[in-house]
């Protein structure tokens, strides 16, 4: 052991072999270009720059002013109270190989714990845990440690292929390096931490969003959502079918903002969906996921409404908990819904929420909404509510509805809370129907709720809408069953009606098939009971049933 | 992403199982719902009361359910009853494909229940 050198001032001996603490340096630097760079390393201009940039630079500058062949950094895991190796130069290796080190033990972690500078002369004797040093041929190292405003973030350390004794010089340059890069390595790292957390939110955010809204004949459906500009927060909505034709919308706003209430959002979103197809109903869907929210572990607070459309009907059902109201827009004029708002969800045991029934006739659209997109200084919460049911009356679709809202309502540079908007229109109902479909037996049951809202709107009773659907429904399954063609099997229903009569002709690819067996026989037996006039056309390209009834 | 059309949910009361169908039959799911109501069905089981009332719509295939579940029923020894009150969808699609007068209806589960041991 030789290392002991005399030109440093040795604080206390060092109980590890090798191993030499050193007082700091006292030399006064005379600044050589190479050093005024290391002063530089707390100017303006680096702090724009990632962590890994601000490092790297942080390398080349520390090489270059000392003429060493290695320099790595190593930065506290504040989880596991380690050194991990995080940017190097000449031993690249130990970035590649996650080099941790446990602090208090070999070289750096010595550096970390007593914070202290320390040479070793002879890497052969000295007590260093990492295995890379000695790999590379390494012979001296200088280390000291990154401090904070006193708290300890890294270790920097150079290294030499050849023995090198670094004298007091080598050590005020590398402590120059140290404390002007230290406070740069913190705000890049932070800086970066939170860009990790915010490109990680966003991602989550539009994971737990629906990928596609759905695809049904009795509606059209838009939705819109919009990122605040620096934060993610954790506005959702959702569409989605129901039992019997019937469609649920919901919205909803989670308290907060970041990763935690981008998560929050993704749990509510899935409660109130699962509660929602076990057809509850707006008010206690609502109630069961204020339930689920109680239950949560950490303080949860959300706004949200949710309603239930029957395209057949026209029933719109909405209950609210704490969330702003909906818009009704049809025919140029647009109406505010007076839903009773319950309690936000999470805000404290309650019951008793309310919901509102109102109609959505074919060509109406609903709107509902987040308070992102009304947010702006100064202006009453029911004036914007009012300038907002003003900016969506003129709009004809769902499509439209969101669009305007959204141009009209978000600055340019984009919202400063997230926004989201979803519509929801119940489609008009066209004089004449016409559908092509698969020849699947999936398909029947939007036959039949396309059909009945058809009926409906052409003036028939309930009795004539069950039996004709029936009928109807029977002339499809014996398309589907009879289908054969080379690729996929289509066939076609075309409904019209005039002077009190509708016709209905299923038009199939094939050949009719005279029914076999008791099965189809009970569904001609429909068709005959149902319709006042049936009749069978067999064409060269295919098969039509035309059916006739008075309305 | 489409929501089940229909559901089955079975209960048992004594020597009967009750298989309450709810939400709309037709050719898209005939064959699954027999399939699962003759697994639900214990051989020690005397009576299956198939309960139509809640059934927002049958068809024929709902029909040839009916009928299959007869079938299989009575080749293990056990009976059928069936559960469609008058006005009902399902009692609609009876009448119309005119089977209505060939099989027994009840009106009520209770009245199903009623003599089973």
């Amino acid at each position: 052991m030789t290392a002991e050198n005399p030109r440093f001032d040795v604080v206390r001996h060092a109980p590890r072999a090798g191993q030499v603490v050193l007082a700091p340096a006292s030399t006064e630097l005379v600044p050589s270009r190479q050093v005024r760079t290391l002063y530089r390393l707390s100017d303006p201009e680096l702090s724009e720059l990632s962590l890994d940039e601000f490092l790297d630079e942080l390398l080349v500058r520390v090489q270059d002013a000392l003429a060493v062949d290695t320099v790595a950094i190593l930065l506290v895991d504040d989880e596991t109270q380690q050194l991990v190796a995080r940017a190097a130069k000449g031993i690249e290796e130990e970035v590649q190989r996650g080099v941790r080190i446990p602090i208090g033990q070999g070289f750096a972690g010595r550096i970390a714990a007593e914070r202290v500078a320390i040479f070793i002369a002879d890497v052969d004797h000295a007590d260093i845990l990492n295995p890379i040093l000695r790999e590379k041929g390494i012979r001296s190292l200088l280390g000291v440690p990154l401090i904070v405003e006193g708290g300890l973030i890294g270790v920097l350390h150079v290294g030499s292929l050849r023995p090198r004794t670094f004298g007091d010089r080598d050590l005020a340059v590398l402590q120059v390096a140290a404390a002007r890069a230290a406070p740069g390595i913190e705000r890049a790292r932070l800086f970066t931490a939170l860009e990790h957390e915010h490109r990680g939110a966003m991602l989550l955010q539009r994971s737990l969003l629906p990928k596609r809204l759905i695809d049904v004949a009795s509606v059209d459906t838009a939705a819109r959502y919009l990122p605040a500009s620096d934060e993610v927060g954790g506005d959702w909505y959702d569409v989605f079918e129901l039992p019997r034709g019937r469609l649920g919308i919901a919205i909803g706003d989670v308290v907060g903002h970041g990763l935690s209430a981008a998560t929050l959002m993704g749990q509510l979103r899935t409660a109130l969906h699962a509660y929602a197809v076990e057809d509850h109903g707006p008010a206690r869907t609502l109630e069961l996921v204020d339930r689920f929210v109680q239950t949560m572990p950490d303080y949860a607070m959300a706004t949200a409404a949710y309603g239930v459309l029957d395209p057949d009907t026209g029933s719109l059902c909405v209950a609210s908990a704490g969330h702003l109201p909906p818009i009704i827009v049809g025919d140029g004029v647009a109406r505010v819904l007076d839903v009773p708002p319950a309690a936000p969800l999470g805000a404290f045991p309650y019951g008793g929420c309310q919901q509102h029934q109102a109609s959505l006739s074919p060509g109406e659209t609903l709107l509902l909404y987040t308070d992102g997109l009304l947010e702006r200084p100064g202006v009453p919460l029911n004036t914007s509510i009012e300038e907002l049911r003003e900016i969506v009356s003129g709009a004809g679709s769902a499509e439209a509805v969101c669009e305007v809202a959204i141009a009209r309502l978000v600055p340019a540079r984009g919202p400063r809370d997230d926004v989201a908007v979803v519509a929801m229109q119940n489609r008009r109902v066209p004089v004449e129907l016409s559908m092509r479909l698969a020849a699947d037996p999936r398909v029947l049951g939007d036959v039949r709720h396309a059909l009945r809202r058809w009926l409906r709107e052409r003036g028939a009773d309930p009795k004539a809408i069950t039996e004709i659907t029936l009928a109807v429904n029977e002339a499809c399954t014996n398309a589907i069953e009879h289908a054969y063609s080379p690729g996929p099997a289509e066939f076609e229903l075309r409904a019209t009606a005039r002077d009190g009569q509708v016709t209905i002709v299923v038009s199939d690819v094939g050949r009719w098939r005279p029914p076999r067996g008791s099965h189809r026989g009970r569904g001609l037996a429909i068709i005959d009971a149902a319709m006042d006039e049936v009749q069978v056309d067999s064409t060269a390209r295919g098969t039509d049933i035309v059916m006739r009834r008075r309305v | 992403m489409s929501v089940a059309l229909a559901d089955v949910q079975f209960s048992r009361q004594g020597q009967a199982v009750i298989a309450r169908m709810t939400g709309e039959i037709d050719l898209s799911n005939a064959g699954n719902i027999a399939g699962a109501i003759i697994d639900a069905m214990p051989n020690a089981s005397l009576t299956l009361v198939l309960d139509l009332s809640a059934v927002d719509y049958l068809d024929s295939a709902g029909i040839s359910l009916i009928y299959q579940l007869r079938e299989s029923l009575r080749t293990r020894s056990q009976t059928l009853r069936l559960v469609v009150p008058s006005n009902s969808p399902a009692s609609d699609a009876l009448r119309l494909a005119g089977v209505l007068r060939h099989i027994e209806t009840i009106e009520t589960v209770a009245a199903a229940l009623h003599n089973i041991g």
